[in-house]
């Protein structure tokens, strides 16, 4: 038994029922706005691994961050974070809520937003 | 290649700051605690590959080709037409000539959207959730 899904190509022939002439391109481009939506409502669930840095405090999570494979991160919401112990397993960290932190990092502050230079 | 750190649940902690993950520990790069009391947490101090593991809600992949299928669940895939059409009616509704059809397509327009609603925001969490049947408390232990 298989699973049933739609391609791009049924969700266009459905919308052509009423709009026979309006264009595969854009109808493609709307399904892709319809996923980004979609994306902030916790819909697909992904794990990846970042290699630390010393001294390092910041780490990006921007749309084009990427994890030690290479491969884009394309992060929403984190809400797990786990780190390697001395044994090499993977242990879950709290998440802390009040971020006034006294000491800040001083060799990744070019990871965060800088003012424009002009 | 191991951390030297022994309890990273004691020692680390992180937080979001912007588009930044904030990753702060107590111990130094040998793994002992660190004994400045002003200090005290600070960035990590070593280097290890694939030290981090995050578990975060993803984008869906876009779709580039009549053949690909839509990076969500199957349940919604239908929500996606609804959308679809949504814009399109509101198009239409906003090139008419016609003030009727374009009420018509004005109305087409907030059914579909209401249809996506509650496809994605009112129902999509019973449709995406894989879970079912009793559910039962993990009580801590305080010995």
């Amino acid at each position: 038994m298989s699973v049933r899904t739609i391609t791009v190509k049924e969700i266009l022939s459905r919308v052509r029922q009423v709009f026979p002439d309006v264009p595969e391109k854009y109808v493609m481009t709307l399904i892709n706005d319809a996923l980004v939506e979609l994306g902030m409502y916790n819909s697909k669930v992904s794990t990846a691994k970042i290699s630390t840095a010393a001294n390092q405090m910041y780490y990006s999570l921007a749309d084009a961050a990427k994890d030690t494979s290479d491969n884009i991160l394309e992060v929403n919401k984190v809400f797990k974070v786990y780190i390697m112990d001395d044994d090499g397993d993977y242990m879950q960290i709290p998440r802390i809520i009040d971020t006034n932190i006294l000491l800040t990092d001083v060799s990744s502050e070019s990871a965060l937003n800088v003012p424009d230079s002009d | 290649m191991a951390s030297n750190i022994k309890y990273p649940e004691n020692s680390c902690v992180w937080y979001i700051e912007g588009d930044n993950f904030v990753l702060l520990t107590n111990v130094d790069s040998s793994g002992n605690l660190n004994t400045t009391e002003r200090k005290n947490w600070k960035a990590i101090q070593e280097a290890v590959t694939d030290g981090i593991l995050i578990k975060y809600y993803a984008e869906p992949d876009s779709v580039s080709s009549l053949s690909d299928v839509p990076d969500i669940d199957n349940s919604l895939h239908l929500a996606l037409v609804d959308y679809v059409k949504r814009c399109l009616y509101m198009d239409k509704a906003g090139t008419a000539v016609d003030p009727n059809q374009s009420m018509v397509s004005s109305n087409a327009s907030m059914m579909h959207q209401q249809k996506w609603d509650e496809a994605v925001k009112r129902f999509g969490m019973k449709k995406r959730d894989k879970t079912g049947g009793a559910r039962m408390m993990n009580v801590p232990d305080f010995r």
